[in-house]
């Protein structure tokens, strides 16, 4: 890594360049290990606010998920001129978010009660059978309209860990499966089951606040 | 299909993964059990509500933090690389000077010893040996004029350690040419 490339950290935050905007990651990629140091803002620009939506959407924190991306950025630059470029960029970007993001839900479950709540709903979660209960209470339409937003971010969070990586990045971040698989280093059926299962316990949780 | 078979297959039939005979047996299903298509919708509702939020913004300060933190990982990188660069130049250049100072004093000695042995000299001096009277050589002292020769001083007594005189002679005396610089 030149010395050069320290130039590009005074262009972070601005727009990016012109020449840069058009390029494939791969591209962007290369320019910024050939010393085009601007490159690293595009990447920058390019990933910020997609990688704070899916670690703000699987820890639940606004702030320690600003942190964590930045903490990505820095983990980017710091390997990228051992990155396997026959990959996808985006892949590895998500991939190091991922498991900073378990690493953190991790850290918060480090309580006992919590460490022992965490493990019963997984366990519940992978075990409950797949039946959809029909509930007689309908709450307020305006409560449910008004707090739809709140209701929906709550269902995600109740989760379990291992669902809730899965779903984000299927549901909300449009990964595919192969991806997924590759993200979270777990293999195509585990993929699928994991987001089956993440699929119904969000629809278990939110379906009685719904029509 | 019964119920738990949907669910089941829920994920593939959403993203369209059935096989087409797998699929016309879902939608059979769906059309036909009033839970799962509750659940169905439930789902799609919930799903639909989920990708209509906002996205999160970033914060006004997030660009240069990440520029500071960078900017300090490059600053701990470069000590790193200038203390490295540093010491293999600190040796590379005491190695140099080193070997250079090394053969100039292995010249100078060799020149020394060359110029200490050799047969001839510009410079004739005087060599005595045993009682005669120094005469001009014009060669320099070499290793073969230190010889020992007998010498018998008139009248000179010498005690021996016990201080029983003796005999001068058969003294040894080491014959050293007399050597002094200058024409």
């Amino acid at each position: 890594m030149t010395l050069a490339v320290r130039e590009g950290v005074r262009g972070l935050g601005h727009a990016p360049s012109a020449p840069f905007a058009d390029l494939e990651d791969a591209q962007v990629v290369q320019a910024f290990l050939d010393g085009r140091d601007r490159a690293f803002d595009e990447l920058v620009t390019r990933y910020q606010t997609r990688l704070l939506n899916f670690i703000y959407r699987t820890v639940g924190d606004r702030e320690r998920a600003e942190d964590l991306v930045q903490e990505v950025f820095i983990r980017i630059y710091r390997h990228l001129h051992r990155f396997d470029q026959t990959k996808k960029f985006s892949t590895w970007a998500y991939t190091i978010a991922s498991n900073l993001a378990k690493n953190e839900l991790r850290n918060r479950s480090r309580n006992p009660l919590v460490l022992f709540q965490t493990i019963k709903r997984n366990w519940d979660a992978d075990h409950r059978p797949l039946q959809f209960e029909d509930s007689s209470s309908r709450p307020d339409d305006l409560f449910r309209k008004r707090h739809l937003r709140e209701l929906v971010e709550q269902s995600v969070s109740q989760l379990p860990e291992h669902h809730r990586v899965v779903f984000v990045l299927r549901e909300l971040e449009g990964k595919t499966y192969e991806e997924i698989a590759e993200i979270t280093g777990c293999n195509l059926g585990t993929v699928k089951s994991r987001l089956n299962r993440a699929r119904n316990n969000f629809a278990a949780i939110i379906a009685p606040h719904l029509d | 299909m019964n119920c738990c078979e949907f669910r089941e297959k829920y994920s593939d039939f959403t993203d369209g993964l059935l096989a087409p005979r797998e699929g016309l047996e879902a939608n059979a299903h769906l059309s036909g059990c009033a839970a799962c298509r509750r659940f169905d919708a439930a789902l799609r509702t919930g799903l639909d509500a989920l990708r209509s939020l906002p996205s999160v913004g970033l914060s006004h300060g997030f660009g240069p933090s990440l520029r500071r933190r960078l900017r300090g990982e490059f600053a701990i990188r470069l000590p790193v690389m200038a203390r490295w660069s540093g010491a293999v130049g600190t040796l590379l250049l005491v190695a140099t000077v080193g070997f250079i100072g090394w053969d100039l004093l292995e010249s100078r000695a060799s020149h020394r010893e060359r110029a200490a042995w050799s047969t001839t000299t510009d410079n004739p001096v005087p060599v005595a040996v045993g009682d005669q009277v120094p005469t001009y050589s014009n060669r320099r002292p070499s290793p073969a004029d230190l010889r020992f020769t007998t010498f018998h001083p008139l009248n000179s007594i010498l005690e021996t350690e016990a201080g029983r005189p003796t005999a001068a002679g058969d003294r040894p005396r080491l014959d050293v040419p007399a050597v002094w610089g200058g024409p």
